[in-house]
């Protein structure tokens, strides 16, 4: 039992010692330092760090290139001990408070950088991150990772200086869960929409084609892009539903997009007439119309294309986020309380040894 | 190129002030450090005006070129001087010091000082507070490289002329502290803003990566006091070190290797 105690001792005082926190953090400092050269002179392995969670990223990687990336779990395990270390530095602290209160600063330093390393470790296990999604004004898009959570672009407007130069990208954005709004607000550059862990990112925007402008017999130069609807001469409305730049017609006669540029456009539409009757299909521009728009003279004869713009969203997952943020805070508070510790103790005159 | 003659004579006025701390270090005549402190108080106050109005021209704290940096650090790290030298009265350490300071001085002068307009990604208080935090503690650990060597000159001279060792060592040690707790607000800031702008807030870039070895590398300074055995000499060797990481990080990176960080 006394052999028992005595091993636990000792593990405790490993875990509060100071030269084990000197080590390890040399350790993680050698390794980090050569692999950010490895970094550096291998951007084919390292240059999409970013784009992933370290955890997926890895996965990847060292598949790729062990020879390149072993330092990085390494790394991971000298961290991992160091706040093992910082954990059992702050136990003792707490349980010797009464003493040592005075020490808040220095403590809540060590706190802050525990929490941000669990924050990280979580985020990255438990988070996602994904390349952007383009959307255009009025689509939505069901989060790949996150199917419960729908993301709706309600307008989007790109500023430009005077030489073209994107200036901003504002996106009205709104977060629906199970169809229910949880979340609305303006995404632009440096103010993305958090909730929820998930943070959605202003990160580019792409021309697009938003419309046509057509000739329509009796109506005129109309401009057509989904949801807008004509009123023809005879008292029928013709409906924009959808609009794809590039579409194909499969062998069963269904019509699926082909691709994002500008090739074989076609468009949804729906023709009410005033009777009741309605119509509703596709209309390959480049093709002859279908034989519902001829007869009811409402034929659009398209012009030229309407451009628009698409945004284009970062929406990554990071539940450690909140956690780290607290450690950031944490951190700061220390620094200030500890900066304030230092000179009294300083005014004091007495030297603090180890 | 615009006009440079002010920051030319900030320049003499940091000059003369090592120059009559050069004459003291071979004279030892009290007035000459005297002169030297008021000479870097002028030069601080010049160096505060320009700052001051390359900011309100610009509409945002000028730090994003390597002449603005360079500007910056150097008006931190004068200022830093100023503080130790009013408190400690260190005196010689003025050669070291503002010795340094001339060199990054120097190399901005032939540099292009006109304001870049401001790219939106930037513009964001976040940025300001990181910039500022980064190179206020880049200038204490500038500092107490300078004191290292300092410590280490003295331990071989013993010259009276020179400060205590005792003095250098406390001095030394504040320097590496109050970087320490500038650089961790820095990075809180940069993390808080590369979370909104980028969604993630630490990226595996080359120059963050090193950020945090800086961090991390004086994080284990403040703990080095501690260690009897590495009380004085060994602590001056590792303030040298470990400037030569913030040099690295600072300079290397971007002349070196190539880095995507936003401020390269
Ligand atoms: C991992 C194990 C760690 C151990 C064993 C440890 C231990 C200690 C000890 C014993 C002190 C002295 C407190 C006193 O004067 O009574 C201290 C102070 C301090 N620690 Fe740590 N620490 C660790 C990690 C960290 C980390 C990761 C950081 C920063 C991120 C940190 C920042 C500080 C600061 C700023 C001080 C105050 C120094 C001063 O008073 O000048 N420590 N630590």
């Amino acid at each position: 039992m006394a052999d028992q105690r005595s091993l636990l001792q000792r593990l405790w005082d490993l875990g509060c010692s100071l030269k084990l926190a000197i080590y390890v953090a040399s350790a993680a400092t050698a390794l980090i330092m050569g692999g950010s050269l490895a970094m550096h002179y291998n951007r084919r392995v390292f240059g999409n760090m970013d784009a992933a969670t370290i955890t997926v990223w890895f996965a990847d990687a060292w598949q790729k290139a062990p020879h390149l990336t072993w330092w990085l779990p390494l790394t991971a395990v000298c961290l991992a001990i160091f706040g093992l270390n910082t954990f059992c530095c702050l136990c003792d602290w707490l349980l010797h408070l009464k003493a040592r209160w005075r020490k808040t600063g220095e403590y809540l330093i060590h706190t802050g950088f525990l929490l941000l390393l669990i924050g990280y470790a979580w985020g990255n296990v438990a988070g996602f991150r994904n390349d952007p999604f383009r959307l255009a004004p009025g689509e939505t898009l069901t989060l790949p990772a996150l199917p419960a959570y729908t993301l709706r672009l309600d307008d989007f407007n790109p500023t430009f200086s005077p030489e073209g130069r994107p200036l901003d990208m504002v996106s009205e954005v709104t977060l629906l869960r199970g169809g229910s709004e949880v979340a609305r607000g303006t995404v632009r550059i440096n103010q993305p929409l958090l909730h929820d862990g998930l943070v959605i990112i202003a990160t580019s925007l792409d021309q697009r084609l938003a419309g046509f402008r057509c000739f329509i017999d009796g109506a005129g130069m109309v401009d057509l892009f989904p949801g807008r609807s004509v009123r023809l001469p005879d008292g029928s409305t013709l409906g924009v539903m959808t609009l794809l730049p590039d579409a194909r017609r499969t062998a069963d006669g269904r019509v699926l997009p082909a691709g994002d540029r500008l090739g074989n456009p076609a468009m949804q539409l729906l023709l009410h007439h005033p009777d009741g009757r309605t119509w509703q299909g596709w209309y390959f521009l480049r093709e002859t119309p279908p034989a519902a728009l001829a007869t009811a003279g409402a034929v659009p004869q398209p012009m030229e294309p309407l451009a628009g713009y698409a945004s284009l969203l970062t929406v990554n997952r990071d539940p450690g986020a909140g956690l780290a943020l607290a450690g950031g805070i944490a951190m700061t508070l220390g620094v200030l309380f500890a900066l304030f510790s230092f000179y009294r103790k300083r005014a004091r005159g007495d030297r603090p040894q180890l | 190129m615009p006009d440079k003659s002010l920051f030319y004579l900030l320049f003499t006025l940091y000059a003369l002030a090592v120059s009559g701390y050069a004459a003291n270090a071979v004279l030892r005549r009290e007035w000459l450090t005297r002169a030297g402190l008021g000479l870097v108080a002028a030069g601080i106050l010049l160096h505060t005006g320009l700052l001051a109005q390359r900011w309100l021209t610009a509409g945002y704290l000028p730090v994003t070129n390597l002449f603005a940096t360079l500007f910056f650090f150097s008006w931190a790290l004068a200022l830093t001087f100023l503080y130790f030298e009013l408190r400690y009265r260190l005196g010689a350490s003025g050669l070291f010091v503002m010795g340094l300071n001339l060199l990054l001085l120097g190399s901005a002068l032939p540099r292009d000082p006109r304001v870049p307009p401001l790219i939106p990604a930037l513009d964001t208080p976040l940025f300001e507070l990181h910039i500022i935090f980064s190179f206020t503690g880049y200038a204490m650990f500038a500092m107490a490289f300078a004191l290292g060597v300092l410590y280490l000159a003295q331990a071989r001279l013993a010259s009276g002329a020179l400060p205590e060792l005792s003095l250098l060592r406390r001095c030394n040690e504040e320097a590496i502290f109050l970087g320490f707790g500038l650089f961790t607000l820095c990075m809180v800031a940069g993390s808080i803003w590369a979370h909104i702008a980028w969604g993630y807030w630490f990226s595996w870039n080359v120059k963050a990566v090193w950020s945090f070895l800086v961090w991390l590398f004086y994080a284990g300074m403040c703990h080095a006091k501690f260690v009897r055995r590495w009380q004085g000499g060994v602590y001056a060797w590792l303030s040298i070190a470990g400037f030569g990481v913030v040099l690295f990080t600072y300079l290397g990176i971007g002349l070196l290797l190539e880095s995507n960080h936003p401020l390269e």
